[in-house]
């Protein structure tokens, strides 16, 4: 067994919450590098790029601590660009794993290749991308379910901000007017699905850290003001109110846990980013509601944790995978017959 | 042909089977056996007797899917938690009937395993899982809902026993029990939790009475049981008097978390029925098809699979030996709630049917009219919803109720 397989999820948490303190006052780069150093970058990327090699479980504490600390960094997208790219583009892969190089991923849209001889032009419009003004390469989406990565400074990519709730990873419209690429920058075709199914799996341990942060935000505000002579958990429409964002709490922290078992699927995977979203959303919401006034305050960090949730929510495309969710659902029940019943 | 005659009376219990064989096993058990009559998505279905309901969960014990956890020196298979989930798992994806006999199966039983005496268990328990005695529960009481501190049903000492007075309400079944697990006051009413005692109550002592209510889906299961200087004999005491109650509360945590453990799976079987009944449905059929009802139905259908998860943990934990403390609560309000939305929704979709009402309408149509009246009471019993959040406040997160 070597050391890495040794450790435990849980051991990473406590490694990524140090991390994200010590990144508090850094730069997009030197955080790339002092998460890197912590080996935070590669967790699931294979050992040729300098990654750990363990199981998506393994980012999961990662990336819910990230979250939970309010990282200023897209480490969602830096830990599966590392793995995505570990096989085609060893070394690229390779550099996004020790924090030379900075990659993100853009979530929406999709761009158009064509050939010109040895290289592939792309054109399109692609959205979603957060941190795209701050960091080297973009992985983009292609037709039938392939990927490419984009330098960001290559000729005819412009990075335009974009509205957005989220201001700690604020996200981007990356543009690509005629950009050029070589051939081995495009990934097979089918790549997508994996990518999004991964994330969906990190984007629900994104929600769960940001979700457990309003909670325990919201409880020490419960327990410490204090009105009508008590304090506000002294009521009972607040305990309960409080006992409801618990129970959506540890419903996405189990559906989490079901999606990596032996017998999680896309299927979990998908129903584990949905019921982060609806209950991450309300735990949020909630929150903000319990510290009233307060909570309508830039101070109090609890808008920065609900931003975050409904941009994850955005960037998975919560309302359209529902939809697609209910569809393949109905779409595998036959018509009621009486010996099929 | 009785039911217990038409069902296989191969027994899989001693087979040494795990994992993957052990559940195709069960499934094909249950798929050979089970009678159509009994499928509430069967056109066939027609309620089971009482003798027959008996006869097929005695046959289920014998074919190995009831009393898996318990020791075989008591009746029971002597096997681990990960099975019983498993057998759950087949249990729930038939739409068979609900067990007659789950307070003996899923409350009495595991309370005497915990305190009961050797005699008691060798007495009682095989005759749970033989359906041989089917138990009812007496903790609620006119004044005593809720709040079971506050209940008033009183047990004095009578010469090497007990005699018992005092009426309890909302007892499922006890019409056709033949024993009831009675918690009475020893002390007074002030003690509150301290001096309650648990009786295994023979419901054909004298001075019992079983009076039915009509319930709002027109049955007459749950009933008012009235004790008049009722004689129990010391050998029906279950714990010792001041014991009774904590072993009962560190029971019930576990059955809450684990109790009709088969739910999320049957909860999937109503969801596969009501969809193929839509599409059986001219108009129902274009309904589901469309973003509205399709959203709705993939909403159920991942509430669905967050009950799963929320088993699947509990079983996890408590197969690694932790322990399960309130956390059941989380899973009781999770699946009462997303029931009673899952149902309404049900019933919405239904009533849009086309006319003339097709077979696989009026079939889904009896059931979940049954299941969405039914589910109303799923926030209810075994605490209100109102308890959970209350517990979960209370004892998970520790809500300071300082003034």
């Amino acid at each position: 067994m070597t050391m890495a397989e040794a450790l435990q999820p849980a051991e990473f948490a406590a490694t990524a919450a140090r991390a994200v303190t010590a990144c508090a006052d850094l730069d997009v780069r030197e955080q790339a590098r002092h998460l890197a150093g912590d080996g935070l970058l590669g967790v699931i990327a294979n050992e040729e790029v300098g990654g750990l090699a363990l199981p998506l479980g393994f980012a999961v504490p990662v990336i819910a601590a990230a979250h939970a600390g309010l990282l200023g960094f897209p480490l969602l997208e830096t830990v599966l660009a590392g793995r995505l790219l570990q096989a085609s583009l060893t070394r690229m892969a390779g550099a996004i794993v020790s924090g030379e190089t900075l990659a993100t991923i853009a979530w929406q849209g999709e761009a158009a290749a064509e050939r010109d001889g040895v290289a592939l032009v792309l054109s399109g419009t692609v959205a979603r991308a957060p941190c795209a003004a701050k960091v080297d390469y973009v992985v983009v989406r292609m037709d039938a379910g392939a990927a490419a990565l984009i330098p960001t400074d290559a000729e005819g990519v412009v990075v335009e901000e974009a509205a957005g709730l989220d201001l700690t990873v604020p996200e981007h419209v990356v543009r690509l007017e005629k950009v050029e690429i070589p051939v081995g920058s495009m990934l097979p075709a089918g790549t997508w699905d994996l990518l999004s199914s991964d994330a969906n799996v990190l984007r629900a341990a994104a929600i769960l850290g940001s979700a457990e942060a309003c909670l325990a935000l919201a409880q020490e505000h419960a327990s410490t003001r204090r009105q009508f002579g008590h304090a506000l958990s002294y009521n009972q429409a607040i305990r309960h109110a409080l006992a409801r964002q618990k129970l959506g709490l540890e419903s996405i922290r189990h559906a989490i846990t079901r999606s990596l078992t032996g017998d999680g699927g896309p299927l979990q995977r998908d129903a584990a980013f949905l019921a982060a979203a609806t209950y991450g959303s309300s735990i949020s919401e909630g929150a903000l509601q319990i510290h009233g006034g307060m909570g309508f305050t830039w101070d109090v960090p609890v808008h920065r944790h609900l931003r975050r949730i409904r941009t994850l929510q955005a960037q998975g495309d919560a309302s359209g995978l529902i939809s697609a969710f209910g569809r393949r659902y109905i779409s595998e029940v036959a018509p009621f017959a009486e010996t099929g019943a | 042909m009785s039911v217990i005659e038409a069902v296989s009376t191969q027994t899989l219990a001693g087979e040494n089977l795990t994992g993957d064989a052990y559940r195709d096993a069960m499934h094909r058990w249950l798929h050979a056996n089970l009678p159509a009559g009994f499928r509430s998505d069967s056109a066939a279905f027609a309620p089971p007797t009482l003798q027959q309901s008996a006869a097929w969960e005695a046959a289920m014990y014998r074919a190995g899917l009831t009393g898996i956890t318990w020791p075989r020196a008591y009746g029971g298979h002597g096997r681990s938690l990960r099975e019983h989930l498993i057998a759950n798992q087949e249990i729930g994806r038939l739409a068979m009937p609900e067990s007659v006999n789950s307070i003996g199966k899923e409350l009495a039983g595991p309370i005497i395993l915990a305190v009961g005496t050797e005699e008691q268990k060798r007495r009682f328990l095989p005759a749970i899982l033989e359906m041989r005695n089917i138990w009812c529960q007496g903790f609620s009481e006119p004044e005593a809902g809720s709040d079971l501190a506050g209940l008033r049903t009183r047990a004095t000492r009578s010469g090497d026993g007990w005699r018992i007075t005092g009426q309890k309400i909302w007892t499922s079944g006890a019409y056709r029990s033949q024993r009831c697990l009675v918690l009475a006051r020893t002390g007074p009413l002030e003690d509150r939790h301290r001096g309650l005692a648990m009786f295994a109550v023979p419901l054909d002592a004298k001075g019992v009475r079983v009076r039915t209510i009509k319930s709002i889906d027109g049955r007459e299961s749950f009933c008012e049981v009235f004790f008049d200087e009722v004689e129990v004999a010391q050998a029906d005491a279950i714990g010792a008097p001041d014991e009774g109650w904590a072993a009962a509360i560190r029971v019930l945590e576990i059955e809450r978390a684990t109790n009709r453990m088969y739910r999320a799976w049957r909860f999937e079987n109503e969801l596969r029925h009501l969809i193929s009944a839509c599409k059986a449905d001219p108009a129902l059929s274009q309904m589901v098809g469309d973003r509205h009802y399709a959203v709705r139905l993939g909403e159920v259908a991942v509430e669905i699979e967050v009950l799963k998860a929320h088993v699947e943990t509990a079983v996890e934990a408590l197969v690694n030996g932790d322990k399960i403390g309130a956390r059941g609560s989380l899973a009781k309000l999770y699946w009462s709630e997303s029931h009673q939305r899952f149902a309404a929704l049900a019933l919405e979709l239904l009533q849009q049917a086309s006319l003339p009402q097709l077979a696989a309408i009026k079939v889904a149509r009896r059931r979940f009219e049954a299941i969405y009246l039914q589910a109303r009471a799923e926030t209810i019993y075994a605490g209100t919803t109102e308890i959970q959040l209350g517990i979960i406040a209370d004892r998970i997160l520790q809500l300071s109720r300082g003034k």
